[in-house]
């Protein structure tokens, strides 16, 4: 036993709809793995799933060995969860917020832990503020320090960058990789590529319930070809994946019209996959 | 047991809503509009199981506004907060026990219960009432508290929108404050309702507040409370231990 998440043909099913579709995943301490999809692939499933939220219709899911039905309470003691909507208590302050967490872990020195962490997310000036007057960053930064209030062996991470601007998304990516960097395992979701790429150790793709892919990113776009020449014909944009520049300058000779050469990303690879775009 | 977080994360709402003056006005309002249009209206005019309506009045608004109290809020706070801002699944997804979330939620809504209990009783002995006070009277006003703020966090777990938590208001709330002696006795209904009456939990409460004795009757009112109280803690526990999404 290496592996600290462990599922094995994890499924799950609503009434008609299957969400999740025999989903069986290792993940070693102190990755950081993605789970990449478009809405409704099955994401936040598997993350209900592995956190206890949802009980699973079959197949198994172990956290640090532990089962995620029949051991829950020492599986909520290893954990941190950040969902993807902002859950923190908007009428409490953010020391409040974090207290209140922190007892229900019943952790000693509570105070302290929560001013290091208040540092550590540069928000110690706002403890005592409501966190109804916090912008949509600074409550995104609070969600993730109240996941590691506890210190966490896991963290899950679900969207944690939807709706911020690109200069935000960006102070978060790098508190991500610093909590990378100190040994803690993150599992994140998200659609956006870049994310993914920027982050991950590991990308598992998922679409419509099922994982159709799963590899470094590097990987991921090795396999499908590394360069991409896009042309536009007739209103219509095509997108064909080649193996090198080369083969790529190659192709674009022989266009009559403008042509885009760039390298391929994750997007592409969702494509070839399903056919499909990631984002709508 | 670890149920204090919960219990004081309820309790830290509470504070800061209570110092916004609206919140006593508005949860308070009715009972004591009940309290002053009925009591002084008909106060001391009209003479009702050997005295005065205001004496007759005031116990049952207690158990009415203890009653909702402890419900409203924990009922209303659950939903919402099961539904709509999704704090609840914080306690889901935390080292606690189904229990310990229950006995959470419960406290807070009996502490809500007994506030509410007080400032009308301090509105009452104002006003000239009379009333008698005991353990008895203690027991009884505890324990409806819990019976009513357990079934509240059965319904916040169990109510799929806003409206629905109004529907379980209407058909078993309501009814109860209307029909439970808390504005006249129960005998004056017809046999079939008055049977009806009886069993329910309100009913029971009515009595003691008024009537707090040590006697048989009284132990049997306290022992149905008592077994409501049992009843909706368990099935509350059992909800909420079977949450999955």
């Amino acid at each position: 036993m290496n592996e600290i998440i462990f599922t094995d043909n994890l499924g799950k099913q609503y009434q008609d709809l299957v969400a999740l579709d025999g989903l069986s995943l290792q993940i070693p301490p102190g990755e950081i793995f993605g789970l990449l999809g478009p809405n409704g692939a099955g994401k936040t499933t598997t993350i209900k799933i592995l956190t206890t939220l949802a009980r699973p219709s079959r197949g198994t899911a172990r956290i640090h060995g532990f089962d995620v039905v029949r051991q829950p309470l020492e599986v909520k003691k290893l954990i941190g969860v950040c969902p993807q909507e902002i859950n923190l208590d908007r009428e409490l302050t953010a020391f409040e917020n974090l207290w209140i967490y922190g007892r229900l872990h019943r952790l000693p020195d509570l105070s302290a832990r929560i001013a290091e962490l208040l540092e550590f997310g540069n928000l110690q000036e706002r403890a005592d503020s409501l966190v109804r007057d916090f912008s949509g960053g600074m409550q995104r930064r609070l969600l993730i320090l109240r996941a590691l209030v506890s210190r966490p062996r896991v963290l899950f991470l679900d969207e944690p960058t939807v709706g911020l601007d690109p200069q935000v998304r960006r102070q978060l990516w790098s508190l991500i990789q610093e909590l990378g960097r100190a040994g803690i395992t993150i599992i994140l979701t998200t659609h956006y590529i870049e994310e993914a790429e920027m982050l991950c150790d590991r990308v598992g793709i998922l679409n419509r319930g099922r994982l159709i892919a799963l590899d470094t990113p590097g990987a991921l776009v090795a396999k499908v070809g590394g360069y991409v020449v896009e042309t536009l014909n007739s209103g219509r944009r095509q997108y064909l994946l080649v193996r090198d520049k080369e083969a790529a300058y190659a192709r674009a000779q022989t266009e009559p019209a403008g042509v885009i050469i760039r390298q391929a990303n994750l997007e592409d690879v969702f494509i070839q996959l399903t056919g499909e775009r990631l984002t709508n | 047991m670890n149920w204090f977080p919960i219990f004081y994360r309820e309790i830290l709402l509470f504070r800061r809503r209570l110092l916004r003056l609206g919140y006593v006005v508005s949860a308070l309002f009715a009972p004591m509009l009940y309290l002053l249009a009925f009591g002084l209206g008909l106060g001391k005019r009209v003479a009702i199981a050997g005295g005065s309506y205001l004496d007759y009045l005031l116990p049952g608004l207690i158990a009415m506004t203890s009653m909702t109290n402890s419900y409203t809020w924990i009922a209303t706070s659950m939903t919402v907060g099961r539904l709509h801002f999704r704090t609840f699944q914080v306690y889901i997804q935390a080292p606690v026990t189904a229990a310990d979330i229950v006995a959470g939620q419960m406290l807070a809504g009996m502490v809500r219960g007994l506030f509410a209990s007080v400032v009308l009783l301090g509105l009452g002995l104002f006003l000239g009432s009379g009333f008698h006070f005991n353990l008895m009277f203690i027991l009884a006003l505890l324990l409806n508290c819990l019976v009513f703020a357990a079934f509240g966090v059965i319904v916040g777990m169990k109510s799929r929108s806003h409206e629905d938590t109004a529907t379980f208001t209407n058909f078993f709330i309501m009814p109860m404050a209307f029909f439970c002696g808390t504005f006249f006795p129960v005998e004056e209904m017809p046999w079939l309702l008055r049977d009806i009456i009886k069993v329910l939990p309100l009913t029971h409460t009515n009595h003691l507040l008024r009537y707090p004795a040590w006697n048989l009757e009284s132990l049997g009112s306290l022992a149905i409370l008592g077994g409501y109280g049992a009843v909706c803690l368990v099935l509350a526990i059992l909800i909420v231990r079977r949450y999955s999404e």
